[in-house]
C-alpha cells in the first residue's frame, strides 16, 4: 500500500492506494475465478483508530482514497491495514509529514 | 503492598491498555451482512440504519457530471455534521453498498474515493449524525463506459 500523510492546520490528510484487483462477482464468474476484493481497511495513529472502513467490490481496481483526521502531530507513525474476502492482509507504515 | 495484589493490578493495567484497540473497529460486513447484498439503495439504507427517513441537506457530494471511465469514478464527499458513520451507495451496480466509514471523535468528514459504476446512476451518501438523524447528499452522473468489466 502506498501512503502519503501530510499535516496542515492540525488536520492530517492521507492519500493512499492499495494494490488489489478488486474482482467483482460478475467479472470473477466470466473469468472462472473466485471473486476477491478488499472488505475492510483501517488506519491507526498512536493506537487510536483514525480510519475504519468496510468496503464492497465497487471500489475501483487498485483503490485510491483520501481521508482526514485531527489529533496527530508531524512525525507520528500511521499504520494502515487491509483485509480481503479470502483473508489476505497487508499492513503498511508511514510517517506523517 | 502485598506481592499478590501488586501482580493483580498489573494484569488489570495490561487489559486496560489493550482494550481500546479491540473495541474500536467495527466490520459492518460481519455485523450487517444484509446491507452488502441489497439490490436497491432504499433497501440497503433500511438494512443499515433501520429507517429510510433522511434529511437531504448538510452533505456535499462531488463527482464529474460525465465520467469517462466507469471503472474509476472519482467521488468526493464532505460534511460538517458531528457524525457516527458515513455510508456510500449507488444504483448503477447489481448491489448498492460501496463502503461504510465508522467515525471517531478525531475524524473529519472529507473523503475522496474511486468507485466502479456499470452504467449511469445516482450516488447517495448518508451521514448518521450523533443526534440519531440521517442526513444525505446525492449526485447523479452519466457514465460513458461502464466499469464492471475489470
Amino acid at each position: 500500500m502506498e501512503i502519503k500523510a501530510k499535516i496542515k492546520d492540525d488536520i492530517v490528510t492521507v492519500k493512499a492506494m492499495a494494490k488489489h484487483p478488486m474482482l467483482t462477482y460478475d467479472v470473477a464468474k466470466k473469468q472462472g475465478v473466485e471473486a476477491n476484493f478488499i472488505t475492510h481497511i483501517s488506519a491507526t495513529v498512536n493506537n487510536k483508530v483514525v480510519l475504519d472502513m468496510s468496503t464492497s467490490q465497487f471500489l475501483s481496481k487498485n483503490p485510491i482514497f483520501k481521508f482526514s483526521f485531527k489529533g496527530a502531530a508531524a512525525g507520528d507513525k500511521i499504520t494502515m491495514t487491509w483485509v480481503d474476502l479470502l483473508g489476505a492482509t497487508e499492513t503498511t507504515d508511514a510517517v506523517i509529514k | 503492598m502485598e506481592r499478590r495484589k501488586f501482580l493483580g493490578l498489573g494484569v488489570f493495567a495490561a487489559a486496560a491498555a489493550l482494550a481500546p484497540i479491540t473495541l474500536s473497529a467495527e466490520d459492518y460486513r460481519k455485523t450487517k451482512p444484509a446491507v452488502w447484498t441489497s439490490h436497491t439503495v432504499e433497501d440497503a439504507i433500511a438494512k443499515m440504519y433501520g429507517t429510510g427517513a433522511m434529511i437531504e441537506k448538510g452533505v456535499t457530494v462531488t463527482s464529474p457530471d460525465v465520467a469517462a471511465n466507469g471503472g474509476a469514478v472519482p467521488v468526493d464527499f464532505s460534511s460538517d455534521i458531528a457524525a457516527k458513520s458515513v455510508a456510500v451507495f449507488q444504483d448503477a451496480n447489481p448491489e448498492s453498498a460501496v463502503c461504510v466509514f465508522t467515525l471517531t471523535e478525531n475524524s473529519v468528514i472529507d473523503f475522496a474515493i474511486k468507485i466502479k459504476m456499470k452504467q449511469s446512476g445516482t450516488i447517495t451518501v448518508v451521514v448518521e449524525g450523533r443526534d440519531g438523524k440521517l442526513y444525505s447528499g446525492k449526485k447523479t452522473l452519466s457514465v460513458a463506459l461502464g466499469g464492471c468489466e475489470g
